[in-house]
């Protein structure tokens, strides 16, 4: 038999799977999608405000002003996992949660949480970025591709 | 536990909002959101020659369509244009620059210019401006602001 070739499903298994699709409930796709645009949209507007805060009081232009509204969000995300409010809001949200700068502190506090008792080192420490390392990683090498493209563009003349 | 958090929440905002507006001064603030048209300002020795430069500056920025705001600061060597992009027109801000930049090199080409479409660069053109009407604020501190300005456009990071 050829690897990875499925079996043909018997008709009991068929019959199984329309008779299970009977009682699914359905996934209210459409409500969760607004959902998760409306509180998106509110965590940006928040990022927006804080942008202006730091434009308006202190020495930070429009294009300076990036870094340290990234570091608030993603510190004010840290502390309200670590109240139980983002978890909440997680899942009233789902994507309109994760997908903002915010989800990845909560991806870090939630990993240090979840393994607080095996210790700080191999705990906590080796465990923090379960979930945020593959966010940093694949943010650094795409990154490292877009730069590289723009310097060869560069050297060309295109840009 | 909610009220001690909603408790700490607010306060540290209303110190955060109250505490830190020491020096902006009422029209500048308000220039963030509103429409300010503040007049040119000339830091060096005025004539009627500099007048006429600096109105012309801003009349003929102000002609462009995507401009909803500017200000016109003349210093010894350089001149700071700072203009509000409208809200649509954002997308296409390096291009308005562009074309900002190749009409005052064609009609002022003695000039050396300085153009920002940044809002803080704004906001502080306004409060200078503001500070000018004090007769007690000297040039020497009018020029030490210009410049400060003009480092933190400079400024990337």
């Amino acid at each position: 038999m050829k690897v990875g070739s499925k079996k043909p499903e018997s008709k009991e298994v068929e019959q199984y799977k329309q008779f299970e699709k009977n009682f699914e409930t359905k996934r209210p796709v459409f409500k969760n999608c607004l959902k998760a645009f409306l509180v998106g949209g509110f965590i940006c507007t928040i990022g927006q405000a804080i942008t202006y805060f730091y434009i308006y009081f202190f020495n930070f232009t429009e294009q300076t002003a990036g870094n340290p509204t990234v570091a608030t969000m993603v510190f004010i995300a840290m502390l309200l996992t670590g109240f139980g409010v983002y978890d909440r809001l997680g899942q009233f949200a789902g994507a309109g949660s994760a997908v903002p700068v915010t989800g990845f502190g909560n991806a870090v506090i939630s990993a240090a949480i979840e393994h607080r008792t095996e210790g700080f080192v191999l705990g906590v420490g080796g465990n923090l970025f379960k979930l945020a390392g593959s966010v940093v990683l694949f943010g650094v090498f795409s990154a490292f591709v877009v730069a590289l493209i723009k310097t060869i563009l560069i050297k060309l003349g295109a840009i | 536990m909610k009220k001690t958090l909603t408790f700490t929440c607010m306060t540290v905002l209303t110190v955060l909002l109250t505490s830190c507006n020491n020096d902006a001064t009422q029209n500048s603030g308000m220039s963030l959101i509103k429409k300010s048209d503040p007049d040119p300002i000339i830091l060096d020795e005025k004539t009627e020659e500099k007048n006429k430069l600096v109105s012309s500056i801003k009349k003929n920025v102000a002609k462009f369509e995507e401009l909803y705001d500017v200000a016109v600061i003349k210093g010894e060597e350089e001149i700071l244009v700072a203009y509000k992009v409208k809200h649509m027109q954002r997308f296409h801000m390096v291009k308005i620059e562009q074309k900002i930049n190749k009409m005052l090199e064609e009609k002022y080409p003695k000039e050396n210019f300085i153009v920002s479409s940044d809002y803080k660069i704004f906001l502080e053109a306004v409060e200078l401006n503001d500070k000018m009407k004090n007769p007690d604020y000297s040039k020497k501190d009018a020029k030490k602001k210009l410049n400060e300005i003009i480092k933190l456009k400079k400024e990337l990071t």
